[in-house]
């Protein structure tokens, strides 16, 4: 059955690539923001909500503290599901270069 | 500076906020029954409204730091849920939402808690109609201006009745406009 989370949103998509290091919420974002050339800034709510619900699906999970901050990292079960959705855009890609193929025949 | 003001709509609430935080105010407190406090600053602030439900202590703790260290300043929330009020220093980054994703749910958790209070006054309204109406059954028997004198008498206890049943209509209001908001963002 078809995950409600799937296929993945970009702040999901983005907080996951994040935390395959171990980082706290505000870290994630300033993460994200490096690594996405600053075109996503994730807002309070939206990372507070999107942490709690892959969280709540066992995608990521608390593995200490920094300060008073929580430390989130990826599980297995999250890479397990950045895997499946980098097949799905690797296919996607393939598409977009066999395209002109594609049109000659 | 303090202002009374009542809202059943949360968006007209952080609206009527943002405004006065425009006039060079910053909201220092918010009390349950509608008194809001303001002082004068002159740095300019912004208010975000969010809408959550009930936070066990270390959640909530989660919750707050997360929004404290993008610079929001926790004003005042029920522990019960609902509404949460936090203002900070205007800036390029004023929201607390910055996907559709997160929008629509929060649309969606102001439907519950348009529905929730909404209910809870029908239930109240029910129970207070249910073994009174609405003017005592006598006045109808009486005559001339014994009549019109009980009439205006009953009248203002008769609207303090009517009150619940204004606030269902008012509640059911902000339930749909949530509603409208949040099946937009849906479609998107």
């Amino acid at each position: 059955m078809k995950h409600k989370l799937l296929p993945l949103s970009e702040t999901m998509h983005y907080i996951l690539l994040a935390l395959r290091e171990p980082l706290h919420g505000y870290a994630v974002m300033q993460k994200i923001e490096e690594i996405s050339k600053g075109s996503v800034i994730l807002a309070a709510g939206t990372l507070y909500g999107a942490i709690e619900n892959l969280n709540k699906h066992g995608w990521i999970e608390p593995v200490g503290h920094s300060g008073r901050r929580k430390i989130y990292k990826i599980t297995t079960e999250g890479s397990a599901i950045l895997k499946m959705e980098q097949e799905r855009l690797t296919h996607i890609l393939s598409l977009y270069e066999g395209s002109e193929l594609n049109e000659e025949v | 500076m303090k202002r009374f003001k009542v809202f059943f709509n949360i968006e007209k609430e952080e609206q009527w906020l943002n405004e006065q935080l425009q006039r060079g105010y910053r909201c220092t407190n918010i009390s349950k029954l509608g008194i809001y406090s303001f002082e004068k600053t002159d740095k300019r602030y912004v208010i975000r409204l969010d809408c959550r439900d009930y936070f066990p202590k270390q959640k909530f703790v989660e919750y707050k730091e997360i929004y404290e260290d993008f610079g929001w300043s926790y004003i005042t929330g029920s522990w019960l849920g609902g509404i949460r009020y936090w203002q900070k220093k205007d800036s390029d980054q004023n929201e607390i939402f910055s996907d559709n994703q997160s929008k629509s749910n929060y649309y969606k958790r102001l439907m519950g808690y348009s529905l929730l209070l909404g209910s809870f006054c029908l239930a109240y309204s029910f129970m207070l109609f249910n073994n009174s109406l609405l003017y005592h059954d006598g006045l109808w028997r009486m005559e001339g201006s014994l009549f019109w004198k009980a009439l205006v008498f009953e009248t203002p206890f008769v609207l303090l009745k009517l009150l619940p049943v204004l606030m269902v209509v008012l509640f059911s209001r902000s339930y749909y406009k949530a509603y409208q908001k949040y099946s937009v963002l849906k479609s998107q």
